[in-house]
C-alpha cells in the first residue's frame, strides 16, 4: 500500500510550511530584518492567532463534537493564565513545572465544574457555567487576594524565561506557539477520531440513544470537558506568557464570546474551522479597528448575528456543503471553455 | 404522615434552614440592623424579580433562554433616564421610527403581493439606499451628549436640525418603510388586504410623526417643565414601553426564524448583548450617568426622616425611620413596585385568557396550537411583556444604582442564579429565587461592612464586596447538588 496524502493533508502541510517560512517572507517583502519592525509585528499577530486557535478548537470539542453549550469557557482559559502567572511570579517555579501544574489544575477544575454543572443539561448548563465563570471573574477582581492576583489591575510583568521572551526572542516564541498549535490540533484530532470521540458525537446526536446503547454518558461528557478544559488552560497559559500579564478580563464573558464567535464563524463541528475562525476574527478585528476606529465591535456583533442567521455552518461547514457543487460548476465551465476553443 | 414528610422534604429542609438562619441572624445583629438588611434584600429581590419573571416566562413558554435580558434592562434604564433628564434624543428619533413603521404597515394595503418574487431583492436594496439617504448626516452623538447634564435644561438650538430637513427625513423614512414592507409582502401567499378601517393605524402613526416633528422644541420644553414626579412616571412608562417594543421586535425578527434551531436562538441573544452594549456606548458614550431622585423621594429637612410610611405620604422625605434607623424611601418604592408587578402578573396568569393560554403553552405548546390558538402571536406578546418588565426594572434601578453600559451584566448574572435556584419556567420559583438572591446579597453586603464572626474565631474575618457578589454562585451550586431542577422546578 502506497503512502499517499489526501488533498486535505496536502493543504494542511502547505499551510504549515507557509506559516514556517512566513516571517522570512514578510521580512523579504518589507526589507526589514526578521527580528524587528513589520515582520516582528506580523509574528505577534499570528502568535495571537495560534493561541486563540487552540482556545477556539477546545471550545468546539465541547460544542461541536459533544453538543454541550458552555458559556463559561473563559474560566479555563483565565485559570490557566492566572496559574502560570502566579507560579512564575510568586512561587518562582520554572516554566516546565508551571505548565505541568496548569494541566493538573485544569484537570481538577474541569472535573469539579463538570460534575456540578452536568447535573443540568442544555441551556441550563450554559447558564450554570456562565455563573461559575463569573464567580472566578469576581474572585480575580477581589481585593482580598491582591498580593497574589493583583486584583483589578491584574498580574503584571510575569517573569518569562529569557530564551522564550516574546519581546526579545519573538521569532522563537512564534515557532513555539506554532508548534503548540500543531501539537494541540493533532492531539484533538486523535481524541475526536478515537472510539471515545465517536461516543461524544453519539451523545451530541442523541444522548438518550447513547445511553440506551450502554454508554455511561456522564463519563464521556466529563472526558470531553476535561480535554477541552486542559487545552483551553494551556492556551490561556500561553496567552499570559505572550502578554506578560493576566488580568480579570481573561476570565470575563468577553473571552467566552470570543471563542464562540471564532467557532461559529469558522464552522461548528470541525477542528480546523475554529482555528480558521480565530485567524479571521483576529485579522478582521485588526482591520476593522484600523478602518472604523473604536466602533468596530458593533460591526463585529452585527456580522456575527448575520452569520448565525444566514450562514449557520460557518466557513468550513458551508465549504463542505457547497464545495462539491462549486467544483462541479467550475469544472463544467472550464470544460465548456475548452470545447469553445476546440470547436469555434 | 411519613409519606407527606417525604414528599415535602425540600420544603421542610428549606423552612428549617430559614429558621436556623433567622436565629443566627437575630443573635448576630440587633433588630434595627436586621430590619434594614431585610429591607435592602427585599429591594434587590424586587429588582431581580422584574428580570427573572420575564426570563422565566419566556423560557417556560418558548424554551428560549434570553441572554439579552440584562441588556434590555440596561436599555430600559437609558430610555427612562433620557426622557427624565433630557428627552431631546427621544423626541428627535421617535418620528423616524413612527414614520418607518407607518410606511411598513401601509405596504399591506397596496397591491404589492401580486408582484413577481424576483422583485424582492432589488426592492430591499432600494429600501436600504433610500433609508441611508434619508438619515445621511443625521448626528445622533451630539444629541446624546447633551444628556450629560442630568436633569438640566440644555440650549435648544444646539444639535437641532431645521424643521424642514427633519420633516423631509421623516417622510424619507416613511417611504423606506413602504418599500421594505413591499419587499416583505411580495410572494407571501397568505397576504390578504386588511380591512379599510384598520388603515387608521398606519395613517395615525404617520400623522403623529408629522405632528411631533415641528413640535419637538416645544415638546421638550413642555416635558422638562413638568414636575419631577410626573416626569419620573413618564420615564417608567416610556422605559417599559420602549423595552417591550424592542423585545417584541427582537422576537419577531431574530428569534422567530430560528425556532427550528434552538441553540442558534441562544447564540443570537448572546450576540445582541454585544450589539446592544456597543450601541448604547456609541449613542450615550461609555461613561455612566447619575439619575436624580424625583421630588417624592428626595426631600430633606428638619422633620426628616419621616417617622412612618403614612407620614412620608405628606412630607416626602428621602428616608423613612425604620426602628430608629433611616431607610431610603425610594427603596420602599422599588419594593412596592416589585410586589405590585408580582400581583399583576399573577392575576394576569390566573384570571385572563392570555394567562390561560400562557399556562397551557408552558405545559404543552403543540396542543395549544392544535386547538387553533395563534401561538406565534402569544410568543411575541410574552416576549414583549418580559422585556417590558426588565426595562421597567432598569428605569426603577437607575436612580438607585446609576446608569452605565455594564448595568445589565450584573443583573443578568444574579437573575440567572435566581432562576436556577427557583427553577426554570416556574413563576413562583422566579419570585422566590429573586427574593433569596436579593436577601443573600444584602446579608453579604452587611458582612462586608462588619466582617463575619463564627463562634470559633477570635476576631472577625473581613472580605471585599467582590466575594459577597461571588458567594451567590455558591448557593446556586448547593441547590444544584441537592435539587438540580431548582426549588420549585418540576423534575424531568
Amino acid at each position: 500500500m502506497r503512502d499517499r496524502f489526501t488533498s486535505a493533508q496536502w493543504a494542511g502541510l502547505t499551510l504549515i510550511g507557509g506559516l514556517i517560512i512566513f516571517p522570512f517572507v514578510v521580512s523579504l517583502f518589507s526589507g526589514q530584518p526578521v527580528g524587528e519592525g513589520v515582520p516582528k509585528f506580523w509574528q505577534g499577530m499570528l502568535i495571537q492567532v495560534f493561541i486563540l486557535a487552540v482556545f477556539a478548537m477546545s471550545y468546539d470539542i465541547l460544542m461541536g463534537y459533544t453538543g454541550i453549550l458552555s458559556f463559561g469557557h473563559a474560566l479555563f482559559f483565565g485559570t490557566g493564565a492566572y496559574t502560570i502567572g502566579i507560579l512564575l511570579k510568586h512561587a518562582g517555579w520554572d516554566l516546565g513545572s508551571a505548565l505541568l501544574a496548569v494541566i493538573v489544575i485544569a484537570i481538577i477544575q474541569s472535573l469539579i465544574i463538570g460534575l456540578l454543572s452536568l447535573r443540568v443539561s442544555g441551556v441550563y448548563f450554559a447558564m450554570v457555567t456562565l455563573a461559575f465563570a463569573q464567580m472566578f471573574f469576581l474572585l480575580a477582581e477581589a481585593t482580598d487576594f491582591r498580593q497574589w492576583t493583583g486584583a483589578e489591575d491584574g498580574l503584571q510583568s510575569i517573569p518569562v524565561p529569557a530564551w522564550i521572551s516574546p519581546t526579545t526572542e519573538r521569532l522563537r516564541f512564534y515557532y513555539v506557539t506554532l508548534a503548540f498549535a500543531i501539537v494541540m490540533y493533532l492531539l484533538a484530532r486523535q481524541v475526536v477520531n478515537s472510539p471515545t470521540g465517536r461516543v461524544m458525537m453519539a451523545i451530541r446526536d442523541n444522548e438518550t440513544r447513547a445511553k440506551v446503547l450502554g454508554y455511561h454518558t456522564l463519563t464521556f461528557k466529563l472526558i470531553a470537558i476535561t480535554v477541552s478544559g486542559v487545552m483551553a488552560a494551556l492556551a490561556g497559559a500561553f496567552n499570559a506568557l505572550w502578554n506578560l500579564n493576566a488580568n480579570p478580563a481573561v476570565l470575563g464573558v468577553g473571552t467566552t464570546i470570543n471563542a464562540l464567535l471564532m467557532t461559529i464563524i469558522g464552522g461548528v463541528g470541525s477542528l480546523i474551522g475554529p482555528m480558521l475562525g480565530a485567524g479571521v476574527i483576529q485579522l478582521l478585528g485588526y482591520w476593522l479597528n484600523v478602518f472604523f476606529g473604536p466602533s468596530w465591535p458593533l460591526l463585529f456583533g452585527i456580522v456575527y448575528i448575520l452569520i448565525v442567521l444566514f450562514l449557520p455552518y460557518g466557513i468550513v461547514g458551508t465549504w463542505r456543503l457547497r464545495s462539491a457543487g462549486w467544483l462541479a460548476m467550475w469544472r463544467e465551465r472550464s470544460r465548456s471553455l475548452i470545447r469553445f476553443f476546440h470547436h469555434p | 404522615m411519613i409519606e407527606w414528610i417525604q414528599r415535602r422534604r425540600g420544603l421542610i429542609a428549606g423552612i428549617v434552614a430559614a429558621i436556623l438562619f433567622a436565629v443566627w441572624a437575630s443573635s448576630q445583629y440587633e433588630p434595627r440592623v436586621l430590619a434594614s438588611i431585610l429591607l435592602s434584600g427585599l429591594t434587590l429581590g424586587a429588582l431581580y424579580f422584574l428580570v427573572t419573571s420575564g426570563l422565566s416566562l419566556i423560557f417556560g413558554l418558548m424554551d428560549v433562554l434570553n441572554f439579552a435580558h440584562g441588556t434590555l434592562f440596561m436599555i430600559g434604564a437609558y430610555i427612562g433616564f433620557t426622557l427624565y433628564a433630557n428627552p431631546r434624543l427621544l423626541l428627535n428619533t421617535l418620528p423616524f421610527v413612527l414614520a418607518f413603521v407607518a410606511g411598513w404597515l401601509l405596504a399591506r394595503w397596496l397591491p404589492f403581493s401580486s408582484l413577481p418574487a424576483g422583485h424582492r431583492r432589488p426592492l430591499w436594496v432600494v429600501a436600504v439606499l433610500v433609508g441611508v439617504f434619508a438619515v445621511w448626516g443625521f448626528e445622533l452623538a451630539p444629541l446624546a451628549t447633551t444628556a450629560l447634564s442630568s436633569g438640566g435644561r440644555v440650549p435648544t438650538e444646539q444639535a437641532q436640525a431645521p424643521v424642514g430637513i427633519f420633516i423631509a427625513r421623516t417622510l424619507g423614512l416613511a417611504i423606506t418603510g413602504l418599500i421594505a414592507g413591499a419587499a416583505f409582502v411580495i410572494g407571501s401567499e397568505h397576504a390578504r388586504r386588511p380591512a379599510n378601517r384598520d388603515l387608521a393605524w398606519p395613517l395615525g402613526l404617520l400623522a403623529l410623526a408629522l405632528i411631533i416633528a415641528p413640535l419637538r422644541l416645544s415638546a421638550e420644553g413642555w416635558i422638562l417643565a413638568l414636575d419631577s414626579n410626573t416626569r419620573f412616571l413618564l420615564a417608567l412608562v416610556a422605559g417599559a414601553g420602549g423595552g417591550a417594543a424592542l423585545g417584541g421586535l427582537m422576537e419577531w425578527s431574530l428569534i422567530r426564524p430560528l425556532y427550528s434551531r434552538p441553540i442558534y436562538q441562544v447564540l443570537v441573544t448572546l450576540g445582541l448583548v454585544f450589539v446592544g452594549t456597543e450601541l448604547v456606548k456609541g449613542i450615550w458614550g461609555p461613561g455612566g450617568y447619575f439619575m436624580e431622585l424625583p421630588a417624592w423621594f428626595s426631600r430633606r429637612g428638619p422633620s426628616c426622616p419621616s417617622p412612618n410610611l403614612i407620614a412620608w405620604l405628606q412630607d416626602n422625605c428621602a428616608s423613612i425611620d425604620v426602628l430608629g434607623r433611616p431607610f431610603p424611601s425610594y427603596r420602599i418604592f422599588i419594593i412596592a413596585l416589585g410586589i405590585a408587578m408580582f400581583i399583576g402578573i399573577a392575576v394576569l396568569l390566573r384570571y385572563t385568557r392570555l394567562g390561560m393560554i400562557i399556562r397551557a403553552g408552558v405545559q404543552d405548546g403543540e396542543m395549544v396550537q392544535a386547538l387553533g390558538i395563534n401561538v406565534r402571536r402569544v410568543f411575541t406578546l410574552v416576549f414583549a411583556l418580559g422585556a417590558g418588565l426588565a426595562a421597567l426594572g432598569g428605569v426603577a434601578a437607575a436612580p438607585f444604582l446609576g446608569i452605565s453600559p455594564g448595568l445589565g451584566q450584573e443583573f443578568q448574572l444574579q437573575a440567572f442564579i435566581a432562576v436556577v435556584i427557583g427553577g426554570m419556567g416556574s413563576f413562583t420559583g422566579a419570585a422566590m429565587g429573586a427574593l433569596l438572591v436579593g436577601l443573600a446579597r444584602a446579608f453579604g453586603d452587611q458582612m462586608v461592612l462588619t466582617g463575619i464572626q463564627l463562634p470559633w474565631m477570635s476576631e472577625a474575618m473581613t472580605f471585599s464586596p467582590s466575594i459577597a457578589r461571588a458567594s451567590t454562585v455558591l448557593i446556586m451550586a448547593l441547590v444544584l447538588l441537592l435539587r438540580p431542577a431548582g426549588l420549585f422546578g418540576k423534575k424531568e
